[in-house]
């Protein structure tokens, strides 16, 4: 997973066009419910289910990118 | 011209004062002993008072706030600050405290579970539900059918009648998908309808919202204990008959009342289609208030929101009234869960209401009293949020919830495609229907 397939997921989620690769879910109009639907999305893209936690300790697409990666990585 | 209104709710109130400013002559009249229909204020403290009705809003809530602002009432900010308790554990696992609202289930599988809602919501003909490509089938299969066929996952099952429990007060059994698509979609979404900060529960009203529904009938010619039992139209005008004996004529008739009380009263010439079917279900919702000398829970950083499957009290909310001292807690108990707990005595509703506050936040003292009020039981209104329409009711009901039949016209937040079963529903509905009678038409 990419930061801009992640940021693709954000915009698609919060329904906006207007957001960067190191704005932060939770400040730009996301909460909890919004947040499980960016986590399911990642899951139906990359196989790898993050919990909620996980997401509140990467909130950005550049963040939640280097996380995923880091799942995958060997 | 001379109106008569039926029902002294927020939407009867809110038409009979637009017609009254436009220069008709109102009379409302009110089956109860007090105004308000679905809002209605407790005193649980000398001058303190909750909302054992309708209670929240938010800023898209347009036509309330302006409403509030001009008869000089203010919002309170909905307390949410601080940990929820959670008790989803069927296996005895009890209640859990953790930080923010995020109940400790599969985050992956709610959100397939909000993906689907979206879906559905996004595809729904709000303005017209009937119309909804595919109406036929979502409109024919319940919500509970629904579930069973698409959640996959343990714990979307488990959440998703809390869910619609909290936001429509419904038995997932009772409603068609079409119902609940078109209400969550109406209510402005799922996050919206979901949300306390920048949603639909952001604030409620300082001192009660049944204080709106006071305020608005003190302008107005208001008859309380006036049970409405037939609507007769002849070639002047319409009569309308109550309980009492009483007789009223009048040029219009608003109808504000839920659709199972219109299927109730005798109408001449006979209503071309009910307003209700066999599968119209009660909005199922009792609310319970548990009074504490004051909100201690706060100080143990908890917010007062828990969510609990094993009820009877689904989820709980600080709703203290601002400016006291006194706590209070809300429990909701909605859906099925809420037609069981309907059955029960007083004291063993009261009992079970205790036990679980007790089990929920064990530091709380013993409430010092604890108020039932059970709106599937009420006669007068048979159920809260709203009506819940069942398989089978936009296609047949849909289209003519609005229709007025001859001289009556229909007004209440069931018809309203804007916020159906709230306050705002409520009011635009008064607006409409107000617009209709003094709107000429050339039929």
């Amino acid at each position: 997973m990419s930061t801009d397939d992640i940021l693709a997921i954000f915009r698609g989620v919060l329904e906006t066009e207007d957001l960067a690769a190191t704005d932060d879910f939770f400040d730009s109009g996301g909460d909890s419910l919004l947040a499980t639907r960016v986590l399911s999305a990642l899951a139906r893209a990359s196989g790898e289910e993050l919990t909620m936690e996980d997401f509140l300790l990467a909130p950005t697409p550049e963040l939640l990118a280097a996380r995923v990666g880091r799942m995958v990585a060997p | 011209m001379k109106v008569l209104v039926v029902g002294a709710g927020l939407a009867g109130l809110v038409a009979a004062d637009s017609l009254r400013r436009a220069g008709a002559a109102v009379t409302v009249l009110e089956a109860r002993d007090r105004v308000g229909g679905r809002t209605h204020g407790i005193e649980v403290a000398p001058g303190a008072w909750a909302d054992a009705g309708a209670a929240y809003l938010g800023d898209r809530h347009t036509e309330l706030l302006a409403l509030l602002a001009e008869h000089d009432l203010k919002t309170t900010p909905t307390s949410t600050e601080g940990a929820s308790v959670f008790e989803l554990d069927d296996s005895g696992g009890g209640a859990r405290k953790r930080p923010g609202r995020f109940p400790p289930l599969n985050a992956v599988a709610l959100g397939e579970l909000f993906d689907l809602l979206a879906d559905l919501t996004g595809r729904v003909d709000v303005a017209a539900p009937w119309l909804t490509p595919g109406a036929a089938v979502l409109d024919d299969t319940t919500a509970a059918e629904w579930a069973a066929a698409n959640l996959r996952h343990r714990d979307a099952r488990a959440f998703f009648p809390l869910f619609l429990g909290e936001m429509m007060a419904a038995d997932p059994a009772d409603i068609s998908v079409l119902h609940m698509a078109f209400y969550l979609r109406s209510g402005g979404g799922l996050r919206y309808l979901n949300a306390f900060a920048g949603g639909a529960q952001e604030y409620r009203v300082e001192g009660g919202a049944h204080q709106l529904c006071e305020r608005l009938a003190a302008g107005l010619d208001v008859r309380l204990g006036a049970v409405v039992t037939a609507i007769h139209q002849h070639d002047a005008g319409v009569r309308v008959l109550t309980e009492d004996g009483g007789r009223h004529e009048a040029d219009r008739v608003v109808a504000a009342i839920p659709p199972v009380l219109a299927d109730g009263v005798d109408f001449a010439p006979a209503l071309p289609a009910t307003r209700s079917t066999s599968r119209t279900a009660p909005g199922c919702a009792v609310k319970v208030h548990l009074v504490y000398p004051e909100p201690a829970w706060r100080e143990e950083g908890l917010s007062g929101w828990s969510v609990n499957a094993a009820g009877p009290l689904l989820s709980t909310v600080d709703d203290s009234p601002a400016g006291h001292r006194a706590g209070v807690l809300t429990g909701f108990v909605t859906g099925a869960e809420a037609h069981r707990f309907s059955s029960l005595a007083p004291h063993e509703q009261r009992d079970a209401a205790r036990t679980q506050a007790r089990r929920l936040f064990p530091n709380l003292p013993e409430p010092l009293a604890i108020h039932v009020t059970d709106w599937i039981a009420d006669p007068h209104t048979r159920g809260c949020y709203a009506a819940l329409f069942g398989p089978g009711d936009w296609l047949c009901l849909g289209p003519e919830l609005t229709a007025p039949h001859g001289r009556v016209h229909w007004a209440g937040t069931e018809t309203t495609t804007e916020f159906f079963g709230l306050m705002e529903g409520a009011i635009r509905s008064g607006r409409r229907v107000a617009a209709e009678i003094l709107t000429p038409t050339h039929a």
